[in-house]
């Protein structure tokens, strides 16, 4: 039974359209991200279900009841806002209380709610200082406090991490999961970062162009996207465009047998780097092989990331194990996989 | 080059904005009773004597009490209408700014006129309440367009994130709005009760002898003796100015640094 319903929604802006038809369930507790690049609709999406859009047409529901023409006030859903929005003139302690005070909670009540959720987010300290004498993390999370302490039915983040630097993004996405945990809370968060949205999320769906191309669970997208697009927005990927015919792929002088290959016609071909080694003597049974040269050796401590040249044109990423060093720019390989580990795309 | 352009234009500005004033405000303190230097003297007397007179207190009172009155009729509705306007579409935006806008546009002369006429026709001519209603037009602009630019410095998702935990769009504009655009207000404010306090044009259509306000009371005493008690008045009228000129300068500053974050 899903939580939040989102059945065919439309969105122009003038003569322009945001949003082509989206439809997605999500289910109560659940973490979904919607990932997308700038203008996918994503954004859009989201202040829809804040209730800051109307939508053009389309319904959203949760827990059955219509709720697409509910004003923003009385949806009661938390929003974490990219830029935190939080209330220069009050302390930490006041920003955090504001949704308790409107509700006309007891004021005792409200003092203990506040520590609670400030002991949370680990911002005791700072209870009546101003949100701009805080840090961008330590404000992002009062934003995170401020949205969650009404026990929200539904939690939206609005790329939460965007303003923040990388370690301090990770450590946060880790309390973010931490907190999601204990709450229960229904997230949906936007974002435009895949690792961000594989690192948090239950479930991801992924947008461009208005549309959502795929949703389901990050292993789900990585290793069998829908399309061309999934392969390339989420995680690195090789695609080769070539043609299916007879159970064999060909692009220019690259001929694969294929085995489960079924369909014919134009396709690409998608090899996740990790899934192609470079071998320097020829391979043993059940792999393919391509015969390529090292354009480029990256050594990045973790692993060796190569590009290999298959003929003119087709350049590969591969990544490769770092343990006893580099080989060489220049040197005359092996690419060997898996033909299991191939997916055609149309 | 720069500094040379820099220190011409200074000594320029100062030649022609201060430099009469400050001639004319040492007589204040002349013990002569002509306005002519040499002085001959210094003295408090003149000061003594603005105090003294009921007509020159009575005219202080009166432009106090206009000014105060215009002052809060005036924010009111530059207040209400610039928060109006925030709320509409862009070009409804456009039309309702210029006619909230219009009445320091057409010359002053031609507002008196009208407002003589139209507050002769309801019989309020001469009155307190014509003088505050006619400077509360005039002192609304000032107020909307202060307001309004403090209210676009806004974040809006500070609304919105008001909205998204519940609160209706008058608890939204009490407690978020209002505080956050508090600095836009009060300059307003005192731009409304300066105005007021210097006006003349349509003072002198409007007021009665008992409704004299200062700028008329100053005009007249030019007319009739002068004296200086006169340099007296307008040293204090420049001095108000100046305090309150000096008071937004401090608020717009501690505003900028609110809005900063």
């Amino acid at each position: 039974m899903s939580f939040i319903e989102i059945q065919s929604v439309n969105k122009h802006y003038g003569a322009v359209q945001a949003l082509y038809d989206v439809s997605l369930s999500i289910a109560k507790g659940e973490f979904v991200t919607l990932l997308g690049p700038s203008g996918s609709g994503k954004t859009t999406l989201l202040k829809i279900l804040a209730g800051f859009d109307p939508v053009t047409s389309g319904t959203i529901r949760m827990a059955g009841r219509d709720i697409t023409s509910v004003p923003p006030e009385r949806r009661n859903f938390g929003l974490v806002f990219q830029g935190y929005a939080l209330f220069p003139h009050m302390t930490v302690a006041d920003n955090i209380a504001y949704p308790l005070k409107v509700r006309r909670r007891p004021r005792g009540e409200i003092a203990e709610q506040v520590r609670a959720m400030l002991d949370l987010v680990q911002l005791g300290k700072f209870a009546n200082r101003k949100p701009q004498e805080l840090s961008g993390g330590q404000q992002q999370r009062v934003a995170l406090a401020r949205a969650l302490v009404f026990r929200p039915d539904l939690l939206l983040l609005d790329e939460p991490m965007s303003a923040l630097d990388k370690k301090l993004r990770f450590d946060l996405q880790e309390e973010l999961r931490d907190i999601h945990r204990r709450l229960g809370t229904t997230f949906i968060n936007v974002t435009h970062d895949q690792e961000e949205a594989m690192h948090m999320s239950d479930s991801i769906a992924v947008m461009n162009h208005g549309q959502i191309e795929q949703f389901g669970p990050a292993f789900t997208l990585y290793r069998q996207p829908a399309n061309r697009f999934v392969a390339g927005f989420v995680g690195k990927s090789n695609l080769l465009e070539g043609r299916i015919a007879q159970g064999r792929f060909q692009a220019g002088d690259i001929v694969l047998s294929l085995p489960g290959a079924a369909a014919e016609g134009r396709v690409a071909l998608m090899l996740r780097p990790e899934d192609v080694e470079l071998a320097q003597a020829p391979v043993e049974g059940g792999k393919a092989a391509l015969p390529a040269e090292v354009v480029s050796a990256t050594y990045t401590g973790d692993r060796a990331i190569y590009t290999a040249a298959v003929g003119p044109e087709a350049r590969f990423l591969v990544y490769g194990s770092a343990r006893t060093g580099l080989i060489p720019e220049g040197s005359r390989v092996h690419l060997a996989f898996d033909p299991q580990d191939c997916l055609l795309l149309r | 080059m720069a500094r040379s352009i820099f220190w011409i234009s200074t000594v320029l500005c100062l030649a022609f904005l201060a430099l009469p004033l400050l001639l004319v405000l040492p007589l204040a303190f002349n013990t002569s009773s002509f306005l002519t230097y040499p002085m001959e003297g210094f003295t408090f007397a003149w000061f003594g004597e603005v105090f003294g007179q009921p007509s020159w207190t009575k005219a202080i009172w009166n432009s106090v009490k206009v000014a105060a009155g215009a002052m809060a009729l005036a924010v009111l509705i530059g207040g209400l209408a610039a928060t109006g306007v925030t709320l509409t579409g862009r070009v409804l935006q456009m039309v309702l700014s210029a006619l909230f806008v219009s009445p320091v546009v057409v010359p002053s002369i031609v507002v008196a006129v009208a407002f003589a006429y139209a507050f002769g026709r309801a019989g309020l001519s001469g009155s307190y309440a014509s003088l505050v209603l006619a400077h509360a037009i005039l002192g609304a602009p000032l107020v909307f367009l202060s307001v309004l630019t403090s209210l676009r410095g806004l974040d809006p998702d500070l609304d919105r994130a008001a909205a998204s935990m519940g609160a209706s769009r008058l608890h939204r504009f009490r407690h978020v709005t209002l505080p956050l655009a508090a600095p836009g207000f009060l300059a307003g404010a005192l731009f409304a009760f300066i105005t007021s306090f210097d006006e003349v044009v349509v003072a002198l259509f409007l007021a009665a002898p008992e409704s004299t306000t200062l700028p008329i009371a100053l005009f007249s005493g030019l007319r009739d003796r002068l004296q200086p008690t006169i340099v007296v008045v307008a040293l204090l009228l420049s001095l108000v100015s100046l305090l309150f000129l000096l008071a937004m300068g401090q608020m717009q500053k501690r505003g900028a640094a609110a809005s900063r974050n």
